[in-house]
């Protein structure tokens, strides 16, 4: 408790460092990005925002995540599950196939998937074709490349959650009569709860802003596979209209930033609620 | 609600594991496992909760085979070392679960857990979350917990094993006294000789995954079957080659008994220890009372001799004749052809004390 603090002289030079680093990084370009997304007032902006290629980009990203989202958190929370509870073969290998989709560059990630998957000459992509499944060039495909891309998010927030809360309290409810159902909803997802809305918000930033993976097996057909971010790098690489992009840009980071505010308000009324809860 | 473990056999490899367990826990009585580090007490007890599945052998809770059934079907309650709180729950939350669990009528559960937190004296607490509590009183609560589904038995993992002496001691004398009150069939494991023997009705020794002795504590006290039984179960000293409670050994003046040297005295309250060392070299020790010790008039470096008390019942027994046979002539205390003491039978009509 009585740890001296240190003196204001030795202070203050690790603050400027921090938040100079901060600044330059995240600040003052985002900063900007707004600045020059309003530089020609709200109408122009609005305008630009209300472009039916921007609707239909933010109605597909929307969708996207709108699958990605469940399906990965479901995936993550049961390989989670999987991972800190059963020892099988095969365990840890099963623990890095779950990382590699963001250790390697996004890039790959679309191109692998647009060799399995293309409708001539990917491995599956005749087969699939044959029963009128097209992934390639499509919703389908943006989705797989996003649930790819975002796939450890969950299982990375919730695993170190999940070995540190044990097994003793769902032995507990066991020996207490719940069944797998009851001990999964009463007992694990509340200790987990907020390693699953981490996962959840990372696994949508993620989704809604992927780009490499999305841009190989989306084919940027306008109007029907083009997601937020790739309607930004259109307008500003092919169409030259730098306000478009400046304006999808700002929507976007809204909607990352937003998320983590309410996961950031949600966790200090967490904390003020049960103020001893380990 | 008797329970019946039949050759119950759980190997892990190096330690913990049990071989070969065969025990009947009398019914309405608290049995306590008694054991090293490493025995396998803990796994016995999870054997009997159903959390974990035996290699080999049976397992029956008042006549019907559990073996195969899962823990939540069994109807016991279970008491961890660690609690097991469900901490995003509050107190009256925890001790309600079971019965939710059950899909019980809300107003049945709001009276049971009244009850139960009554019982546990928590009532004030009903609404706090487990990280506000004491260690007592989460332990209190876990008990509450698991005895609102009215379970078969109940099983305690080292119940006193995390708190300090003084919480320990008065919960020790509670749970006595709460088992006095509704007398379920309660089987508690620890490592503690002087708790099991305050707190149990039988003791159930147990040594490298084996059963050593099953009984009541004065049997196993006054007649252990083995020298494992009579050193974990209270002092002993080697007295002519044999292990002996030091107070079954008597200094008396030179002469008489084994000749031998006092080397040191201590004086604990009421308890005098003559330290001695006799002529062959072996150092021994002798517990006395005072007014014994006083009459006797020594000091260290007398010479005195030692000699066993004359009328005492605690040695050590041939397993053979370590307990009464019944009419047929089975034993009721187990013993093997192969290896003695290794069934532990506790035949709830011999127990002493408030049991009967």
């Amino acid at each position: 408790m009585s740890v001296a603090a240190p003196s204001a002289s030795r202070r203050w030079p690790l603050r400027i460092v921090v938040l100079g680093y901060l600044a330059a990084l995240v600040g003052l370009p985002v900063v900007y990005l707004f600045v020059k997304a309003f530089s020609s007032g709200f109408g122009a902006f609005w305008h630009e925002v209300s472009q039916p290629g921007s609707v239909g980009a933010l109605e597909l990203s929307a969708k996207i995540a709108a699958v990605v989202v469940p399906v990965n958190t479901i995936v993550g929370v049961a390989a989670a599950l999987l991972l800190a509870r059963r020892r099988f073969v095969g365990r840890r290998f099963l623990d890095l196939t779950f990382d590699v989709p963001i250790a390697v560059s996004p890039i790959i990630v679309g191109v692998a998937l647009f060799f399995a998957y293309a409708e001539r000459i990917g491995w599956f992509g005749p087969w699939l074709l044959h029963r009128g499944i097209m992934v390639i060039f499509s919703p389908l495909g943006i989705a797989l490349a996003s649930m790819a891309v975002s796939l450890p998010y969950v299982l990375r927030s919730v695993l170190p959650v999940l070995i540190e809360v044990g097994e003793v309290q769902e032995s507990a409810a066991r020996t207490l009569g719940a069944g797998p159902w009851r001990r999964f909803f009463t007992i694990t997802l509340p200790a987990i709860r907020w390693g699953v809305l981490y996962g959840v918000t990372l696994t949508l930033a993620r989704t809604l802003g992927e780009f490499g993976a999305v841009l190989i097996v989306s084919g940027n057909i306008q109007g029907k596979t083009q997601t937020l971010p790739i309607y930004i790098y259109d307008a500003w690489d092919q169409n030259y209209d730098a306000l478009a992009s400046y304006a999808g840009a700002v929507v976007l980071a809204l909607i990352s930033i937003t998320a983590l505010v309410v996961l950031s308000i949600l966790r200090g009324r967490e904390r003020k609620l049960h103020v001893n809860i380990a | 609600m008797s329970i019946s473990l039949d050759r119950v056999t759980k190997r892990f490899g190096v330690a913990f594991g049990v071989e070969d367990v065969t025990a009947e826990i009398p019914s309405g009585a608290l049995t306590a496992i008694l054991g090293p580090s490493g025995a396998g007490k803990s796994t016995l007890l999870r054997l009997i909760g159903g959390l974990l599945t035996p290699d080999a052998g049976r397992i029956s809770i008042d006549g019907e085979d559990v073996t195969d059934v899962d823990p939540r079907h069994r109807n016991i309650g279970f008491c961890f070392q660690s609690y097991a709180p469900f901490r995003h729950m509050t107190v009256a939350k925890n001790v309600g679960y079971g019965l939710r669990a059950r899909k019980r009528p809300r107003a049945e559960i709001a009276a049971r857990v009244t009850e139960m937190l009554e019982l546990v004296r928590l009532s004030d607490l009903a609404n706090r979350y487990p990280a506000q509590l004491s260690g007592g009183e989460l332990q209190r609560m876990a008990l509450a917990r698991a005895l609102a589904i009215e379970p078969r038995v109940l099983l305690l993992d080292e119940p006193f094993g995390a708190l300090d002496a003084q919480v320990r001691g008065e919960l020790r004398t509670w749970i006595k006294e709460l088992h006095d009150q509704i007398h379920v069939t309660t089987v508690l494991v620890t490592h503690d000789q002087n708790e099991a023997m305050e707190v149990a009705d039988c003791l159930l020794v147990l040594n490298d995954g084996r059963i050593e002795q099953a009984g009541t504590p004065t049997e196993l006290y006054d007649r252990p079957v083995s020298e494992f039984v009579l050193r974990f179960l209270g002092p002993s000293t080697t007295f002519e080659g044999t292990s002996v409670r030091p107070h079954d050994l008597v200094v008396v003046p030179a002469g008489g008994g084994t000749p031998a040297a006092v080397t040191e005295v201590a004086t604990l309250g009421f308890e005098i220890r003559v330290s001695l060392r006799l002529d062959d070299g072996t150092s021994i020790w002798v517990q006395s009372s005072r007014a014994e010790y006083d009459a006797l008039g020594v000091s260290v470096g007398d010479r005195v001799g030692v000699q066993r008390r004359p009328g005492v019942s605690s040695h050590l027994v041939p397993p053979a004749a370590a307990a009464p046979t019944e009419p047929d002539g089975a034993p009721v205390f187990g013993v093997d052809e192969q290896r003695p003491g290794e069934r532990g039978v506790i035949d709830a009509a011999n127990l002493t004390g408030r049991q009967s």
